[in-house]
Formats: structure tokens, sequence, C-alpha cells
């Protein structure tokens, strides 16, 4: 931007909007921490504490036995892993035929499933809830997985990454009597790996945190992922004490944050910017 | 050779096609032909032409939640959008001081689940010992119930979406401004215009299909706006006061009336559909 600084007011003034605007980014997610180390009296007390008095790790236990955490981070876990995988794998293979294979009904098939992508979830979910129902999916982690084994954002995206890699790369391994398979293994998959793990990361973050799908297909305990039990905790079902609740909740939210701590500059990449490369 | 390619074109598109026609296309088509029939999911579904549908206009729960939805649209999208123009705006200037922290905390709600934010913000909000009102009233002033009064439920979900879109936009922005050309802004400065002008006339427009991207994705997922409303106002939504055209799709499915779900469902594909054609008119013009 300018090449002159502004007054040192000015840019004193900047920070302190921003950094204070960051600051209430934080704070809700530092309080639900605070508050799991608190016993109830504490937590629901009128007066104003910031820190709690002893911390009180015993709320992560209770959080942990009495909510049945481990059953949900496993179910989210397995759920988010094997579709970001099968997607993957799924959405290249198809992003690579519409980007470098010509075969019949190829510009026909492409803005078919271009149009899907502004079809919002109201109007599809109830036939495709009984389709779930008829294969025997409700109520199964099957039924969170196979319907987003592939999406029309996914293989748009790997088309648009594909197409990018030269034609000249894979006439040379057709001359060398590669199978299109191979090409895509040696050729184009090692060329658009940064599109492929940014995909995956997006992925993995919308099947991690999808609600409305799970909330409508699984009704026991034992198959419920991570967003149903932060809903029900908020509801009130499992315990009733905040910090216990709010333990339960870091205990849940933690892992993705974390992660994304550690790699926030692929995540950037993966989550924001996956929808905009033209 | 033109052969083995078309044969390994649809082997590779066979499956991930299958599933999208399966589970996304085919319920779609079915879905909005259900809007004319009244159904409970067993036994075949009976024709009543548009009966659902003048139904949907005498219904006295149709209306609030319409007027919700538009509310929450209107509520969050505008001020989320200029709110993330004007962060990465103070970011991305050179004189800024840490801008890949901010961008790192102003994106770390984006990543977390949408009910994991309505649960703390209900522990912050809530009207027993939550940190907002305490705060309030230890500066002698007493609030309303942030969850429960009046029109603050709904208020409460939008600052809190706000909140949330926020670092999204400002991302998506930051690259946008990364693209705008240096000379622009030299050029300006030669003739003399301000920080502010540079910014309301260069850089404004400059970003203007990125504003065009972000409004409208921003207006179709809020027409969709669900989770957060579930999770922050469990008792209003049920008593119809944060009640969204979302919410009333999903009791009326579990309901199991089918065919008026999915006239409810025909509803939101009909205002997702104006915004996207609103979204073609709006890039055309601002590519003209």
């Amino acid at each position: 931007m300018s090449a002159r600084r502004p007054s040192l007011p000015l840019r004193l003034g900047v920070h302190a909007a921003v950094y204070l605007a960051a600051a209430t980014m934080v704070f809700p997610f530092l309080w639900m921490v605070l508050t799991s180390l608190k016993t109830d009296a504490e937590a629901l007390s009128p007066e104003f504490s910031l820190l709690p008095e002893s911390p009180r790790w015993s709320n992560y236990a209770e959080a942990w036995t009495s909510v049945e955490l481990g059953r949900f981070c496993v179910n989210s876990f397995l759920v988010a892993s094997v579709t970001t995988l099968l997607a993957g794998a799924h959405n290249t293979l198809a992003g690579y035929a519409f980007a470098k294979l010509r075969f019949g009904g190829r510009r026909m098939l492409f803005l078919l499933t271009l149009a899907t992508m502004m079809l919002p979830i109201q109007v599809f979910f109830v036939f495709a809830y009984l389709i779930a129902d008829w294969a025997g999916y409700v109520d199964s982690l099957q039924g969170l997985i196979v319907p987003f084994l592939a999406s029309a954002f996914g293989i748009y995206y790997m088309r648009q990454a594909v197409a990018g890699v030269p034609d000249s790369l894979l006439e040379a391994g057709r001359l060398d009597g590669m199978s299109e398979l191979e090409m895509l293994w040696r050729i184009v998959r090692p060329t658009v790996w940064p599109a492929i793990a940014a995909l995956g990361i997006f992925t993995f973050v919308a099947s991690w945190n999808s609600f409305f799908w799970p909330l409508i297909l699984i009704d026991s305990r034992d198959h419920k992922t991570m967003p149903l039990a932060i809903a029900e905790l908020s509801a009130g079902i499992y315990v009733h004490s905040w910090p216990v609740r709010m333990a339960a909740a870091t205990i849940l939210t933690a892992p993705l944050v974390l992660v994304f701590l550690a790699f926030q500059r692929a995540f950037v990449r993966g989550v924001a910017l996956t929808g905009l490369k033209e | 050779m033109m052969r083995r390619e078309s044969a390994s074109a649809y082997g590779f598109l066979a499956f991930p096609l299958a599933v999208i026609f399966v589970f996304t296309l085919v319920p779609s088509v079915a879905g909005l032909l259900l809007s004319l029939f009244v159904w409970d999911g067993s036994g075949w579904p009976v024709f009543v032409g548009t009966r659902n549908f003048q139904a949907l206009a005498a219904d006295a729960r149709f209306w609030p939640a319409l007027r919700n939805t538009l509310a929450y649209v209107a509520g969050t999208v505008p001020a989320t959008v200029v709110l993330g123009f004007l962060l990465a705006a103070a970011v991305h200037a050179r004189w800024f001081v840490g801008k890949t922290l901010c961008r790192t905390v102003f994106f770390l709600p984006t990543i977390v689940a949408i009910v994991a934010i309505g649960f703390v913000w209900r522990w912050v909000l809530n009207d027993q010992a939550g940190l907002a009102p305490s705060m309030l009233r230890a500066i002698g002033v007493t609030p309303p119930n942030l969850l429960q009064e009046g029109p603050w439920p709904m208020i409460s979900i939008v600052v809190v979406s706000i909140w949330r879109g926020v670092g999204f936009c400002m991302v998506l922005y930051l690259a946008a401004m990364s693209n705008v050309s240096e000379s622009l802004y030299e050029a300006a400065e030669v003739d003399g215009a301000s920080r502010a002008e540079s910014l309301r006339y260069i850089t404004w427009p400059q970003v203007a299909p990125m504003t065009a991207f972000l409004a409208v994705t921003g207006v179709i997922g809020a027409l969709q706006v669900f989770d957060i409303v579930l999770v922050m106002t469990t008792a209003e939504v049920e008593s119809g006061s944060t009640n969204v055209l979302n919410w009333y799709v999903y009791r009326e499915f579990k309901a199991g009336r089918y065919g008026y779900a999915a006239t409810l469902g025909a509803v939101v594909f009909a205002l997702t559909l104006a915004a996207t054609l609103a979204q073609l008119r709006l890039m055309r013009r601002s590519h003209a």
C-alpha cells in the first residue's frame, strides 16, 4: 500500500483497534478454558474472578468419563479422515478426467456437476435420508461418509488445478506407454500436490465440524460425532455443571485448534483460499 | 487412442458422479417435486398441486421464520464483509506490526465448529453468571436477558455470527489486496489523494470481485443458518422467537410432514437461486 507512513497517533490508534478486536477473538475460548478449571460455586458466583482459586483438573476427568468423550472423538476422527482420504482420491480422478481427457458428454456432465453446487441441503436432505435409509446407512458411520466421498466443489477445484499441468508432460508420459492411471499417479499427483493438500484440509475441517446431516442421520449415542455431543452438552444433556461442560467443550475443540495453530499457513490456504483459485 | 481415453474418463468419473447424482442431484429433483405432494414417508405421496404453498402463505409460523432468516442475512452479511475489509486494509498496511499473528487470531473461529462457538457464547452471555451480563452489571447497567428477552436472542446470534465471520472475509480480502498494483497507489499519491481516498477510490473498487464473491456466498450460507440458532437458543427456537427457515424445515421433517418440509426447502432454494443470479449480474458488472 502507500509508501507514506501516517502520523504516529493514527498508527497507534489503528493498532489498538485491531489488537482489541483480536483480543475478543481469543477471549471466549480463554474464558472456556478458565471456566473449565473452576468449581461450580466459583463459576456461578456473581463476583467476577478471572482465574480459579486453584485449578480443578478433576473437571476434565469427570467430563471424560461422564460424557464418554473418547467415543465422540474417535467417531469424528474416523469419519473425517476416511472422508478426506477417499474424497481426495475421487475428486482428483474426476478432476483429471474433466481437465485432460476427451470423451462424449464432457461439457454436459461438468455443467451438471457444477449446477449441484448451488443446491442447498434443505432441498435434498429428505430424499438423501430416504436413500440412506434404503441403503441401511441410517444411524451408522458409513452414512456420514458415503454421501461425501466426492463433491462437486472438490471436483471443480481439482479440475482447475489439473488444467494447469502442461500437456507436454502428459504427452511425454503417453509416448512412454503409461496408462492414464499411471500418468495421474506419477505425473499429475506430484505436480498438483499443494492443491490436493489444500482441498484435504478443507474437506477434513468441513467433515469434522459438520452438523445438520449427522443430526438427521444419527440416533444412538454410540455413533454420535463431536458437534452432536457439543449440541447436547449445550442443551444440558449429560451434565449440568458448567465447568464440567466447559471442560468437555475444551477437549472436543482442542485437537483441531492445536493442529491449526501448528500449521496455520496450510490451514488458511486450505480453508479460505481453496474457494478462490481461478 | 481416443477410445482408451474415453474409457478411462468414464471409469474415473463413474463413482464420483454416482455419489453426487445419488445423494444430491436426484434427491434435489425429487425434493422439489415433493413440494407438490403430501407425504408422511409411508405409502404413496398424495398430489395436492400448490396447496402446500397456499398453506405456507397462511402459516403463522412461516412468516416469522422467513422474517428472522432475512433479518439474519441483512444483519450479518454486510457488517461481516465491511468489517473484514477494514481489518484487512489495516493489517495490509506496510507499517502494521504483527500481520501474520493477526491473521491467525482472526481466522481461529473459522475452523472451530459453529456448535462449539454457539456453546461458548451461550456461557459468556447467559443471564445467571455469564461474563458479559456480569461485566455490564459491574458498571451499573442492568442488561436484558440476552438469550431470551424480546429481540435480544436474535441480536446476540447476529453479533456472534459477525464475530465468527470477519476473519474469513479478512483473509480473503488480504489475498485480493496483495494483487492490487502498487503503481495505482503511487499515481494517486502524486495526485494528492488522502489515505482515506486511496482506500475508497482504489482499494475498494479493485477488490470489488472479492466483495461480490463474499457477499453472495455469505448470503447463501446465511440463508441456511441453523447450528448457531439451535445451540444458543434451544428453548427460544422451539417457542418461535428465533425460529429460522432451516429450523422449521428440520421440525417438519422430524414430525413426518415430508411434503411440507419440501415446500419450505423449495423456498430456501428459490432464495438461494435469486442470490446466485444476483452474483452473476454483479460479477458481469464489475468486469465491465
